[in-house]
């Protein structure tokens, strides 16, 4: 045991962790660009990781078809008591979007913060030690991903491009303890929309928190929220998910909403990501987009 | 060509990894567990258990590096803990006697001990912010779980074929001067 740290080892040991924190130090800093080996090395190993993650994918399926074909019976009845429902609220869908179409030409609005290309992309490879929330995509920059763009599934937000590189790109889910994480928010079917910050997430009640409401309006459970737009990079009225709780925030000035997920972390698959047809601007969704000029 | 074997082996493993890391975390009544897997790191105990330490090391540095890069963007976390790990498995093995079941609980504690740093670290720079309890209840527990199941179907296949290759070593004159730097 005594020649294990012989003074050529001890010295090599001691560069190590120096080197070891100076590398780890580094690469935390917020980065929205990553550098030309870092991204060589994601784009070997993605391009290898997919060739593995299909079979994977064609198992999940199997699973998610005997699951769906065990609960057909409860489903089916479920829905057909919301067909009725269903069949009027889309004459009011088509005879409102119309209508809005109308108005809009009217006075002569045509962007909207509403649309966005809606990029396809299949999910390659979850971070196997779930400590971060980051999944890693097929589609990168030759696809026109853009770093802090919204990843949705069918059935609403769970996250956002943090990285990207020529052939992948990685998303950071919105269940993230990552603090410096916001989406800007609107909750609708009140008066007018409410607007507010999508901030941190209670890892025990599996909700995320809305935060910085105008503490004089009234919020009821079941109102559903959505992304805002307001926030510079995400298009408007991607769904977030439904309102649980609401409390009055630490300092008492301001109201908060715990805000249940309407997307499914687990078994992700498919994705989409939005690119927004309105040019981003700086926001509140994340800090800087002006990362062309780098 | 078993001389490919070990490296192909743990490359297969490494691109393993995520794959089963998308079941997780697994939803049992109401709760969530989550499954890690560690298939990379419990072979690479093996490797350098039964062939060589200073070969398992490089290994871990590869692999480590391009878990890094490619999952976690902190580089220095895995490609400085996956060669840590091979050096206390091949000092540790040097004072007890080598057999299958030994080295799988030895394999078992090392992971734990990875697992529990990693909890540590990512609980230091602020991004888990769970509680020791809830640590060892849904992450610790399940994945070892998980792992030794992995660890007692897979075992002796990879003491076989690390074993292949170490006698392999020893009877190729040539090499094993070289080798035995």
């Amino acid at each position: 045991m005594p020649q294990f740290f012989s003074n050529k080892r001890l010295i090599l040991l001691l560069l190590g962790v120096i080197l070891l924190v100076a590398l780890i130090s580094f690469s935390l800093r917020d980065r929205d660009n990553v550098s030309l080996p870092e991204q060589i090395i994601k784009d070997a190993v993605g391009a290898g990781q997919s060739v593995f993650s299909r079979p994977a994918h064609f198992v999940t399926g199997v699973f998610d078809n005997v699951d769906s074909l065990l609960n057909t019976y409860e489903e089916n009845k479920y829905l057909k008591s919301r067909l009725e429902e269903f069949a009027t609220v889309q004459a009011e869908v088509t005879d409102l979007r119309s209508e809005n179409a109308e108005l809009k030409e009217l006075v002569g609005k045509e962007e909207d913060l509403r649309d966005y290309n809606p990029i396809q992309a299949t999910v390659i490879a979850r971070n196997p030690d779930q400590w971060e929330e980051k999944i890693v995509i097929n589609k990168g920059e030759t696809s026109g991903v853009k770093p802090n763009m919204a990843v949705m599934t069918a059935r609403g937000l769970i996250g956002k491009v943090t990285l990207v590189t020529k052939l992948s790109s990685t998303v950071e889910l919105i269940s993230t303890q990552n603090p410096n994480y916001r989406v800007s928010a609107m909750v609708l079917g009140g008066d007018k929309a409410v607007f507010g910050l999508i901030e941190g997430y209670d890892a025990d009640r599996r909700e995320l928190l809305l935060k910085r409401i105008d503490a004089e309006i009234e919020l009821k459970e079941g109102q559903k929220v959505v992304s805002s737009g307001l926030g510079g990079i995400f298009p408007k009225g991607i769904v977030i998910g439904e309102i649980t709780e609401v409390a009055i925030d630490e300092f008492g000035l301001t109201k908060l909403a715990y805000v249940k997920p309407a997307a499914d972390f687990t078994l992700l698959n498919h994705v989409v990501i939005a690119d927004r047809l309105t040019p981003e601007v700086d926001g509140e969704d994340n800090g800087e987009t002006g990362d062309g000029e780098s | 060509m078993i001389r490919y074997l070990i490296p192909l082996i743990g490359l297969v493993l490494f691109f393993l990894e995520p794959v089963f890391g998308l079941f997780s975390p697994l939803q049992m009544n109401g709760d969530f567990y989550y499954i890690v897997p560690r298939f990379l790191i419990m072979f690479l105990i093996f490797v350098s258990v039964y062939y060589d330490t200073k070969r398992a090391m490089y290994y871990g540095l590869f692999f480590g590096l391009l878990y890094d890069v490619f999952f976690i963007d902190i580089i220095g976390l895995y490609s400085f803990l996956y060669p840590a790990v091979c050096v206390i498995a091949g000092y540790t093995v040097k004072s007890i006697h080598r057999n299958l079941f030994i080295t799988t609980v030895l394999t078992l504690v090392l992971t734990a001990l990875f697992e529990f740093v990693l909890f540590q670290f990512f609980s230091l720079i602020g991004l888990a912010s769970m509680p020791i309890k809830a640590f060892l209840g849904t992450r610790l527990l399940p994945t070892m779980i998980a792992n030794s199941l992995f660890l007692f179907i897979l075992g002796w296949a990879f003491r076989s074929v690390i074993v292949a290759r170490f006698i392999e070593r020893q009877n190729s004159p040539g090499m094993s001067g070289y080798n035995g730097q």
